[in-house]
């Protein structure tokens, strides 16, 4: 999967590219308008992380820019600015999502992947690891073809971990998922715990290995 | 004490009143018998005149065997024998009048006089009945008259200070009335008077200047907190980043773990303050209709999670559809800053209780204190109430500024051992 950064910060750039190139991601960086468009006229992106304020303008620029070339990139806003205004305004321009400043890095590869699988798995949209098979469109997992009740939420944290498999989650960037917009709002992410320990269960007691490692003290980890 | 203001007219008037009050009291009896005094010395002068015309044209002629004969024709003037006495005298006497049946008052001067060598005394009287009823009359005229003037002289000048101070009045009204954090600005006019326009001026001037202040430091804020936002991505980033290098030990990870829920933290008080900074008309423009009861419950539900890991129970929700026409984000925020505070500063396996009843909704929680706390602080910005460091102080001041910035009443109390918060819509 081949993803465009934009984003004049260096050490944020830097730390996003190592996190998505050990992915499995190509990840290039541009730090201005005037590369960014270079680079889209030239090389076909999955996708493209935006950041709104540039040195050389204001990023939207370059979502009419590419709307202007006919080009299907997903697009994810990466912005420290997060009124409804800016976002209604970068998801009218063809934005696909809009992630607000600052966000775990795992937060950031979920996104992309979600994204990727809507661009790319229309109708059947199937996942499936080893005996775990998950149905992106039912929101349904099956292990060994058997059905698996979980809560929404549980299903959201199975996605996540997945997203991020081999990769330690800090409680937080959990409870941060899981909460949404209103992540900020929880002074307390102690309630992950719960969650997992049942999402734990439930797959353990359907036939699943235990892919789910806990991390003490910090978080979990899909080890697999 | 209670320091009781009085009015500027009241005071003004005061001074007018007793200045009447007085006057008509002093000067009324003073009058009355300043008149009566004329009178009396007129009446004497008319008694002396006919006395000393008796003494002159009738007394020479008189006989001592017409004395009779004279004392029966005249009735105010008569020659006695008794009492004999040396010089004149003025007294009042009291006659009865078979007339009207009553005693009258008489003015009386007696003069000694000879006829045939023998001393007599002559006695000269005048009624008084007619000139105490004229005096009175005079007395209630006079009365009439500075009651009228000062009574008038009153209502004129109530009526000219009413309208003299009529700018000022309006000045204040306008004072009163403004608030920095709204965007409108009174219009305060020019008067004609020289004072008034001046202090108009200078209550203008204070306003921009204050405005302008008021304004650089809610940008600041928005600044501040905006230039905060990229160090913490960064900061973010680097922390997930250390997070995936291989080879980190148990101890090193579990050390990193209270480094996420710092980053937590200041990442919440920065939004806070951010939000804090941007409540007002221009941001949150937008209304729309919608139901209350389907934002608190929506609340309620994002919450579950959180009152589920402290054992805080959800109880006596009463949510009655209420449909009101605002910005949604703002009532959301208002309404989850509330139940938070609900939740943060409760105790393990303490309840909230939550009702919206019509356009007003109560939450209510037992607290990790006891006490009732000091409702004139709880929505000051970083205000401590007991126990430090939960929460992180801004909660409360943004449903305040959210309230207020509506104009709706928000009250705290403590009743049956619960802290009862409770929003007017």
């Amino acid at each position: 999967m081949k993803v465009l950064l934009i984003e004049d910060e260096a050490g944020f750039a830097h730390d996003v590219k190592t996190y998505l190139t050990s992915n499995d991601m190509t990840c290039e960086w541009a730090n201005t308008i005037e590369t960014t468009l270079e680079n889209i006229s030239l090389f076909e992106y999955d996708c493209i992380l935006l950041d709104l304020s540039l040195p050389d303008g204001n990023g939207m620029k370059v979502l009419t820019e590419l709307r202007k070339q006919n080009k299907t990139e997903g697009v994810i806003i990466i912005s420290a600015k997060d009124t409804l205004e800016t976002r209604l305004e970068g998801l009218q321009l063809g934005a696909d999502d809009y992630l607000t400043k600052p966000f775990h890095l795992s937060e950031l590869l979920a996104r992309i992947q979600s994204l990727f699988r809507r661009k790319h798995f229309e109708g059947n949209n199937m996942l499936q690891l080893n005996e775990i098979q998950i149905d992106m469109m039912a929101k349904s997992v099956k292990v060994n073809d058997q059905l698996v009740e979980m809560t929404k939420k549980e299903f959201e944290l199975i996605l996540y971990l997945i997203a991020n498999k081999n990769r330690i989650l800090s409680k937080s960037s959990l409870a941060e998922h899981l909460s949404g917009d209103m992540a900020y709002m929880l002074d307390n992410h102690d309630f992950v715990y719960t969650h997992m320990k049942n999402l734990k269960k439930k797959l353990i007691s359907a036939g699943s290995k235990d892919y789910i490692k806990t991390v003490y003290g910090l978080g979990y980890q899909w080890v697999m | 004490m209670g320091n009781v203001k009085r009015k500027l007219l009241h005071q003004t008037l005061r001074g007018y009143g007793l200045y009447a009050v007085l006057i008509l009291l002093l000067s009324t009896p003073f009058f009355y018998f300043l008149i009566q005094k004329l009178h009396l010395d007129d009446v004497d002068e008319g008694l002396v005149l006919r006395a000393d015309e008796f003494k002159m044209h009738i007394l020479p002629g008189l006989n001592a065997s017409e004395i009779d004969q004279w004392n029966r024709f005249n009735r105010d003037m008569k020659i006695l024998k008794e009492p004999v006495i040396k010089g004149d005298s003025l007294s009042f006497q009291f006659y009865y009048d078979s007339l009207i049946t009553e005693l009258e008052p008489y003015r009386v001067l007696l003069s000694p006089v000879k006829i045939g060598n023998l001393p007599y005394t002559l006695s000269v009287k005048n009624d008084l009945i007619e000139s105490e009823d004229l005096i009175m009359s005079l007395a209630l005229l006079y009365s009439g008259l500075l009651v009228v003037l000062l009574a008038g002289l009153f209502y004129i000048t109530k009526y000219y200070s009413n309208r003299l101070w009529l700018p000022f009045y309006n000045t204040l009204d306008s004072i009163e009335q403004y608030e920095i954090d709204k965007t409108h600005k009174p219009d305060l006019p020019d008067p004609a008077i020289e004072e008034f326009s001046r202090l108009n001026q200078s209550v203008q001037n204070l306003i921009d200047r204050s405005k302008v202040t008021y304004e650089n430091q809610q940008e600041f804020i928005e600044n501040a907190a905006h230039e905060l936002q990229t160090p913490l991505a960064v900061l973010h980033a680097k922390l997930d980043s250390f997070l995936q290098l291989p080879d980190l030990t148990a101890s090193q990870l579990a050390a990193l773990s209270p480094l996420y829920d710092l980053l937590a933290r200041l990442n919440r008080l920065n939004k806070n303050l951010l939000l804090l900074s941007k409540i007002d008309h221009q941001s949150y423009h937008t209304a729309e209709r919608f139901d209350l009861a389907l934002v608190v419950e929506k609340t309620i539900d994002f919450f579950e999670d959180q009152a589920t890991e402290k054992n805080i129970r959800f109880e006596h929700v009463k949510l009655e559809s209420h449909w009101v026409v605002y910005n949604m984000a703002l009532v959301e925020i208002l309404v989850s800053n509330l139940l938070l505070n609900a939740l943060t500063h409760n105790r393990e396996y303490g309840v909230i209780h939550i009702e919206l009843k019509g356009s007003t909704l109560i939450i209510s929680n037992t607290g990790a204190t006891s006490t009732v706390l000091a409702a004139d602080k709880l929505f000051q910005r970083f205000a401590k109430t007991g126990n430090a460091s939960k929460g992180n102080g801004l909660g409360l001041a943004i449903v305040k500024k959210i309230t207020d910035l509506y104009g709706w009443k928000i009250g705290y109390s403590f009743e049956d051992g619960l802290h009862c918060f409770k929003v007017r819509f």
